[in-house]
């Protein structure tokens, strides 16, 4: 047993000293273990600076001596600067000068003192994605300040403002700022299924198909080790390299989570080392079962390049939950926690959530995962014991 | 000492080997002659534990390689027909790795490392990745890595296949060391002068029958042809139930 072991390690070792020693193998790592983190990093703050500039929003006004009132009124609300506004409006807001200007007529002050409607013009472009939250900012505001004008009105006349108001408007925006983000954040579990997948695979493939195809594993296999010592050699290396990657993954989004302003999003809460301690636990047993199924796949293959084409179907199996659960929202039940890939994703799901399963729930999605991992690596041994896997076919 | 009795082993249809039996002694070399296809790599491939038999016995000095391949992989030194390299390791690695498996360690395994590299003179390349090698070089550390655990017996299967004048001699003095150290040699090849040159005894094998053996001189006279090479051509179209 323990020569196994130390055989097992003298595998592992070569095999990881080989695959460092590869672009490719680096690349595969370094690409699929940063690519979750950038992308969020960059979703966020996209979503951040929107958030932003809609609440800070600069108001071009023509005609800003006619309402002066109006004026003082727009200054005192939070983050609302108001400039002088160009002197072609239309063509200002066509060219892209400005998202959004109002035009405040001469006969603003004589109609207003008259209590007559006065026609207030706001130009732009309702073509342009990017401009409509702003535009939406100014017309809400417009909007706040004809009904406040309205009741002092009415009480001035002894009238109730309530009388008016036979509805009372509440929006409530779906896809505001803050589902947004948690839809990003939703993403993260995502990327560390993918990570599993993505670090192991290039060993998974070059140790199994690429040592036949090269013609070394005839050779290894001349060396008085049993075929469950290379088997699991080979497996354990690619699993080192998937844990590696999941790790920098988890890491990194947490890491690049504290430095965007989440609270702008107006969410509350802040991930921690709680968070990726958590993350890790429900990850890293997937780490020793996606590079038994890829060494599984690649042993079997005939060729390097079928292998690597069985990867590319394979990497579709851990997005399955995501993909499925934000098309037909899935309400996680018990039994599905210990599904190897469903369960992982939930399991992730609910540590981002703040709402972590009980260490039993961890234990035996665990225990599932690596019991099925096990089998694998005793069907990869039994290949190896093949003939015709050994001698090609 | 390597004992083949009756072996046999067929694919689908096809019998490769056919009740194949041989004595391969101490401090000889043994030459397993035949055209491609005779069933030679299919008899080595038994012998080093790789194919299973059919049927038959196999010894490699008391081990029995059939219930006990690991056993008899441990006495044996292989040097496969598809020998490929590892492109990224130097080949110091490549004797280190093998050396490991074989449960070879510290001081021992490097001394024994230095050793190969200097009989096989591949100093200079010893620490280079073998990615560039010439089919020569690869050879020889194909051989290095095979031989890093002083096996008693050593199997070689074409192993001057393609390789230039000055790699040929290396290798071949490298066997006749070998024999000289009292080890057990079995060579395959389809190449006369190859086996000539080098085998104490030559086994004829064509159609996975063995059609004739003995030493050069026995075969020359057991055909009547002085040439070696019309002697194995005269062999080789030989049926089985022609001989003995």
């Amino acid at each position: 047993m323990r020569r196994a072991i130390a055989q097992t390690l003298i595998v592992v070792r070569k095999e990881l000293k080989d695959a460092f020693r590869d672009r490719r193998s680096i690349y595969s790592v370094l690409i699929g273990s940063l690519f979750g983190p950038v992308l969020v990093g960059f979703m966020m703050n996209a979503i951040a600076d929107r958030q932003r500039e809609v609440e800070d929003v600069t108001i071009p006004v023509v005609g800003m001596a006619h309402a002066p009132a109006l004026m003082d009124w727009l200054r005192q609300q939070a983050g609302v600067t108001v400039i002088d506004g160009p002197a072609e409006p239309e063509a200002a807001v066509r060219d892209r000068k400005a998202d959004v200007v109002v035009v405040i007529p001469e006969d603003y002050a004589k109609k207003f003192r008259a209590s007559r409607p006065v026609e207030l013009r706001i130009v732009s472009d309702g073509s342009r994605n990017t401009s409509r939250p702003r535009v939406q900012r100014v017309r809400s505001l417009l909007q706040r300040y004809n009904a406040e004008i309205a009741s002092l009105r009415l009480m001035g006349r002894g009238i109730s403002p309530a009388v008016v108001q036979p509805l009372q408007l509440q929006d409530l925006e779906v896809s505001s700022a803050q589902q947004r983000a948690a839809a990003i954040l939703n993403f993260i579990p995502l990327f560390i299924v993918l990570a599993a997948f993505t670090g192991g695979m290039q060993i998974a493939t070059d140790s199994t198909a690429g040592e036949r195809e090269r013609g070394s594993l005839e050779p290894l296999l001349v060396n008085p080790a049993p075929r469950g010592v290379i088997a699991a050699g080979k497996w354990l290396g690619a699993a080192l390299s998937s844990m590696l990657s999941v790790f920098i993954t988890t890491t990194l989004c947490v890491a690049m989570l504290q430095f965007i302003p989440l609270q702008d999003l107006g969410i509350r809460f802040r991930l921690g080392p709680g968070h990726v301690a958590g993350l890790l636990a429900g990850a890293l047993p997937l780490c020793l079962l996606a590079p038994a199924i890829q060494t599984w796949l690649a042993t079997f293959a005939r060729s390097f390049k079928e292998a690597q084409s069985y990867m590319g179907f394979l990497i579709m199996v851990p997005m399955l939950p995501g993909v499925l659960s934000s098309v037909y929202p899935l309400a996680s039940q018990p039994w599905m926690y210990p599904i190897p890939m469903l369960g992982h994703h939930l399991l992730l799901v609910d540590v981002l959530g703040g709402k972590a399963p009980s260490p039993l729930v961890f234990a035996a999605s665990a225990a599932v995962t690596v019991l099925v991992a096990m089998a694998l690596v005793r069907m990869i041994t039994a290949l190896l014991s093949r003939e015709r896997i050994i001698f090609g076919r | 000492m390597i004992r083949v009795e009756n072996l046999r082993k067929r694919f689908g249809a096809v019998t490769a080997v056919d009740g194949v039996s041989f004595v391969a002694p101490d401090g000889a070399v043994t030459g397993l002659l035949g055209p491609n296809g005779a069933g030679k790599t299919t008899t080595l491939r038994m012998l080093y534990g790789l194919m299973r038999p059919d049927a038959g016995r196999i010894h490699v000095d008391d081990v029995d390689a059939v219930a006990d391949p690991q056993g008899a992989q441990a006495r044996l030194g292989v040097l496969p027909d598809v020998s490929g390299l590892y492109p990224r390791l130097t080949a110091r690695e490549h004797i280190h790795y093998f050396g490991e498996l074989q449960g070879l360690s510290g001081q021992a395994l490097r001394a024994r490392a230095d050793g190969l590299l200097a009989l096989l003179d591949m100093q200079e390349v010893a620490d280079r990745r073998t990615a560039g090698f010439s089919h020569g070089e690869r050879t020889k550390v194909a051989l290095a890595r095979a031989l890093v655990h002083d096996p008693r017996n050593v199997l070689l299967d074409e192993p001057t296949n393609g390789l230039d004048v000055m790699s040929t001699r290396t290798v071949r003095d490298i066997i006749r060391r070998l024999r000289a150290e009292g080890r057990t040699v079995v060579f395959s090849s389809h190449v006369m002068q190859e086996v000539s040159a080098l085998c104490d005894h030559i086994i004829v094998i064509a159609h996975g029958h063995i059609v004739a053996r003995g030493t050069p001189d026995e075969l020359r006279a057991q055909t009547g042809h002085q040439n070696l090479e019309d002697a194995f051509v005269a062999l080789a179209g030989l049926a089985p139930e022609a001989v003995e």
